[in-house]
């Protein structure tokens, strides 16, 4: 599939109403705004090879704690913006002072995007099924662009990872993906998101990350792309993953790979 | 303990600047710019860079940002702030200078920050910061526009959403003539010193002008320079480009909702339904992105002022040398 | 990313990982990055070298002047070393003069160039009392993978190796090389959690709890060391430390100053 590297300013349509996330109209026409690559489906929009990751309602991540107030915890989310977790929004109740106790400075979380306002005022959220504090595993950095390929279609990639590397993962939405199984699972799984990110451009990626983790050399050919898509078992049990939203969004986004 | 300062020698002013063939004392035509080459993504702990080659002089641009503003009361209500610090190495010209800022690069600085201030999106990250640092390793006349167009690709690099890439070029004036991308006995020795920063559609963001020149020559400049800059440009974006070289490389993420990009829908229009679809949300986005153009297209004016005033907390107090900055030697001095 | 407060998860992984007799890169405990040293790279200085340790790189430019002498050295050159931590290089770093930590690497990188008497200031005399040259070496940070300390000091005696004493241009006798007798080298070691390893990376710079460096000679001797960071070292780690950075330093002399 051809795919446009374009550049700020690049002239993309004539046409005002093809204007999509990554543009910008000016007297009638779209021009991009991003360094990155073109994408037509639907609008056309740019997606950027590299950028912060922007706090959004409703988004998991994976946080550290760098301050401890009376009534919040202030997480770094990966991101120019901080986020804040009351003391409410932690499932049990906890007095002021035990607050470090739970989770101090340097301690890691899954957290969910509960609120984000017009100052960029973030508020976090730790209620949700499955969300909680991490004492074990490694989180691993990714530019948040490449988040979705990790999640994969339907959640076909991190599904297989699961599956491959009998591995815990939660991928947050701020580009960092959190981990756990025994060493030897970890540092292969590790490898495999190495190799996701670094060839999340081609198609059939599931299959050959799948391949790798089955220590085979072949680069199955694309036409096999529906094979292996029948012995992927979607994990209904991982709602706290994938949010729903996200996995329609990648599923009508990642039509033609894999 | 004193060092002796290389004096700017008079008697070793060139009797001629042009010669009877029309070349220059490099070789050049009146209108021809110095060999560029640039290159991104060079260094690995920046958000985005640039080095850069134009001549002899040799440029590092590194971005950082958009990220958190300290201390808090530089943070802007509804945007980020640019800062842009033009910074000279000690070693880079030929009487060493003293590290640190002083009054010439804090207003190179300034004027150089307000060239990309109209281009860049700064709106979409309220609070923030988007720190570009231009450091001159190697100086040949020039370096102001040579840290401007290494800048913008250390911007494009960095993600940093951008109305367009920012080109700049200087034209001076030497026998009577008209001339383009200035080299150091021009620039010492000259009659004018015209650096000027624009926009892919020709508009001035920087403009700066030393010496003497009449209207009709400074409209004249100004052509000649809009020349340099799509020149300048052009090789700005196969730059950018073929950092791929082959399709192969291209690294993408297919979501179309990156976050980053989908910043650019304020943040009330994007709500916790999960039942809106990417249709809904990108038509919401293309109706935002007009508005503001339209916003900014008649506003411009407006917005460039206020935008000015709340920036001149760019320098910041700890970069102001206790003795008040001290002048780089005004011989042998970097005047574009 | 910034590097200032590193999670408790990543502080344990590479604890972690020392237990196993591994690091985080893949490198033993005693090996060093890879090593790229180009030098003349700035035609304006009267030497110059660009130095990656990794990928933490690093500008050393030598600027050669007349001045005068201090009253107590009448008769010798002028050493002046300083170092920028210049914000490019990581977003930990910020404008403005430099902090504690640029001014301890920066005099740390001076001590081993003077006390190992690797210049000959006697040579860098032009009239006794009255006037002398000046060494300014100025280490700019490009970009900080860790290890800023041992990366500065290859770089600053690569541009010495290569500069030129401008006689001539400032009409003091003719062109010289600088007179060079010595080839100080720093190695750094970290401890962490009672293990010590060589040429610290980024996060394991931020991870440990000490960090030791030893500037020894051409001969074995040493003539510098700093420790820093909050921790304690005991007599044997120190001895080892000592031990291993003058065997290190001599290999990358070999590798990589010998023949400049």
């Amino acid at each position: 599939m051809e795919r446009e590297i374009v550049i700020p300013g690049q002239l993309l349509s004539e046409n005002k109403t093809d204007s999509g996330p990554g543009t910008y109209v000016k007297d009638g026409k779209v021009y991009s705004l991003l360094y990155g690559v073109k994408n037509t489906k639907n609008k056309i929009s740019v997606i950027p090879f590299t950028g912060k990751y922007i706090p959004s309602p409703g988004d998991y991540v994976i946080a550290t704690v760098i301050g401890v107030t009376p009534s919040n915890w202030i997480f770094n989310i990966s991101s120019p913006y901080d986020g804040l977790l009351h003391v409410s929004e932690y499932p049990r109740r906890v007095e002021s002072d035990k607050m470090s106790e739970i989770m101090g400075v340097g301690s890691s979380a899954l957290l969910r995007i509960k609120d984000v306002n017009s100052s960029m005022k973030v508020e976090l959220s730790m209620r949700d099924r499955g969300l909680r504090a991490l004492d074990v595993g490694r989180v691993i950095e990714v530019t948040p662009t490449k988040i979705p390929r990790i999640i994969g279609h339907g959640g076909s990639m991190v599904s297989m990872l699961k599956k491959k590397t009998n591995c815990d993962i939660f991928v947050g939405q701020n580009g960092r993906i959190w981990i756990n199984g025994n060493d030897a699972e970890m540092d292969l799984l590790n490898e495999a998101i190495e190799l996701i990110m670094k060839h999340s451009h081609t198609s059939g990626l599931t299959e050959r990350i799948s391949k790798f983790l089955k220590n085979e050399d072949d680069v199955v050919s694309e036409k096999d792309g529906t094979v292996l898509e029948d012995d992927l078992v979607v994990d209904t049990e991982d709602k706290y993953e994938i949010r729903e939203e996200t996995r329609r969004k990648v599923d009508t986004l990642l039509d033609d790979d894999n | 303990m004193q060092t002796k300062h290389w004096r700017i020698n008079m008697s070793d002013k060139p009797e001629k600047f042009i010669d009877e063939n029309g070349l220059r004392l490099d070789g050049r035509r009146i209108n021809e710019i110095r060999p560029m080459k640039m290159e991104i993504g060079v260094l690995s702990r920046a958000d985005g860079s640039c080095y850069l080659e134009w001549g002899n002089n040799k440029v590092l641009a590194a971005v950082y940002g958009p990220r958190e503003l300290h201390p808090r009361r530089l943070q802007k209500a509804d945007s980020a702030l640019i800062r842009y610090r033009y910074n000279m190495a000690a070693f880079s010209v030929e009487d060493r200078i003293r590290p640190g800022p002083n009054r010439r690069s804090i207003e190179i600085s300034k004027v150089s920050r307000e060239a990309f201030e109209p281009v860049v999106l700064t709106h979409l990250y309220p609070g923030a910061v988007i720190d570009v640092f231009a450091e001159v390793l190697q100086a040949d006349a020039g370096t102001r526009t040579a840290a401007i167009n290494a800048a913008s690709l250390a911007l494009a690099d960095a993600g940093i959403p951008m109305k367009g890439l920012i080109s700049a070029c200087a034209v001076g004036k030497v026998d009577g003539q008209l001339v383009l991308d200035l080299n150091k006995p021009e620039d010492n020795y000259g009659d004018a010193d015209i650096p000027m920063a624009m926009t892919s559609d020709g508009e001035i963001t920087l403009l700066q002008m030393d010496g003497d020149i009449t209207q009709e020559e400074f409209k004249k400049a100004i052509e000649m320079c809009k020349d340099g800059c799509h020149e300048i440009l052009a090789i700005q974006q196969e730059t950018l480009r073929n950092k791929f070289s082959k399709l192969e490389d291209v690294e993408i993420s297919d979501d179309k909702e990156n976050n980053d990009v989908s910043a650019l829908v304020e943040s009330e229009l994007v709500s916790s339904e999960e039942d809106e679809t990417s249709e809904d949300l990108a038509s919401i986005e293309k109706g935002e992105m007009e508005d503001d153009v339209k916003d900014a297209e008649t506003e411009d004016e407006v917005e460039s002022v206020e935008e000015q005033e709340d920036s001149f907390q760019d320098v910041d107090e700890e970069d102001i040398p206790d003795d008040n900055g001290e002048d780089v030697p005004e011989d042998d001095e970097e005047t574009v | 990313m910034s590097n200032e407060s590193m999670s408790i998860l990543k502080k344990d992984y590479i604890y972690n990982l020392m237990l196993k007799g591994k690091r985080e890169d893949g490198r033993t405990f005693d090996e060093i990055r890879n090593i790229d040293i180009r030098t003349n790279v700035i035609d304006k200085a009267e030497g110059s070298a660009w130095i990656k340790l990794g990928d933490t790189e690093i500008l050393v430019g030598v600027k050669v002047q007349v001045g005068t002498p201090f009253p107590d050295s009448a008769g010798e050159g002028v050493i002046i070393t300083s170092m920028e931590l210049n914000p490019i290089a990581s977003p930990d770093f910020e404008a403005g003069p430099p902090k504690e930590n640029a001014i301890e690497m920066a005099r740390v990188a001076d001590r081993g160039i003077r006390e190992s008497g690797a210049i000959d200031l006697s040579k860098l005399c032009i009239t006794e009392g009255e006037e002398v040259w000046m060494v300014f070496i100025d280490i700019h940070v490009l970009n900080n993978c860790g290890n800023i300390q041992d990366a500065a000091s290859l770089g600053a005696i690569a541009a010495l190796l290569t500069s030129t004493v401008p006689g001539g241009r400032e009409g003091r006798g003719e062109d010289m090389p600088m007179p060079i007798r010595d080839m100080p080298v720093a190695i750094t070691l970290v401890d962490i959690g009672g293990e010590m390893m060589l040429d610290p990376g980024l996060d394991e710079e931020t991870a440990c709890d000490t960090r030791i460096t030893i500037i020894s000679n051409q001969d074995g001797s040493i003539s510098g060391m700093q420790k820093s960071g909050d921790g304690a070292l005991t007599e044997e780690q120190l001895l080892k430390a000592v031990s291993l950075a003058c065997q290190k330093a001599s290999e990358l002399r070999e590798a990589h100053l010998l023949n400049i």
